[in-house]
């Protein structure tokens, strides 16, 4: 579960409470966990997903017969660090319109 | 994953399926800036990342990322004024 707990994920629904059937606060606590884990995985697939076909374009090239992983690894990295610009500079703007009073 | 079945969901009382409710809006509204963030890292890194040299980002790539973002809320922004001022 490496890669979902990037998004948050993980650990709280890992250990299986034992649930007793018809406790409220038992089920809340159990769904709440098991959407925080489906998002986080969601959000890693993407993420998976986009990387993967950003550096294939970046790094490879047809006819395709060498692999270029140490390309791959800095795409990678970069694409990361292009992850948290991007989301520092979207959640600024979001920020900034709603204490404007646009949102 | 097999923890809820929805016998248990029908089960909770009105406090606590309004409380799941809240819990489900506030995820959606957070997965909903998360798929933008996606999509604009997917957008952006193709215009502004053109060659893969180090795992750095360099200044100028840095800076295209965050124009890139703000000049596409911008277009975005001016796109639904525009419709309004049509209507």
């Amino acid at each position: 579960m490496g890669l979902s707990s990037i998004f948050g994920g993980g650990s709280p629904s890992q250990q299986q409470e034992t649930l007793i059937p018809n406790d409220n606060s038992n089920v809340k606590t159990q769904l709440k966990n098991q959407i925080s884990q489906e998002l986080a995985v969601a959000n890693a697939t993407e993420l998976v997903n986009k990387v993967t076909e950003n550096c294939f374009e970046k790094c490879l090239s047809a006819p395709y017969s060498i692999g270029q992983d140490g390309c791959v690894d800095q795409c990678l990295a970069k694409y990361m660090r292009s992850w948290n610009t991007i989301s520092q500079a979207y959640i600024a703007r979001i920020q900034q319109a709603s204490a404007d009073g646009d949102i | 994953m097999s923890g809820v079945t929805p016998n248990d969901l029908q089960d909770l009382d009105d406090i606590s399926k309004k409380e799941v409710m809240s819990f489900l809006q506030a995820e959606h509204s957070k997965q909903k800036v998360q798929m933008s963030i996606h999509q604009f890292t997917n957008m952006c890194f193709k215009q502004c990342i053109s060659s893969i040299n180090n795992a750095e980002l360099s200044s100028q790539e840095d800076l295209c990322l965050k124009n890139c973002v703000n000049r596409f809320l911008d277009t975005n922004i001016r796109v639904v004024q525009s419709l309004k001022n049509i209507q």
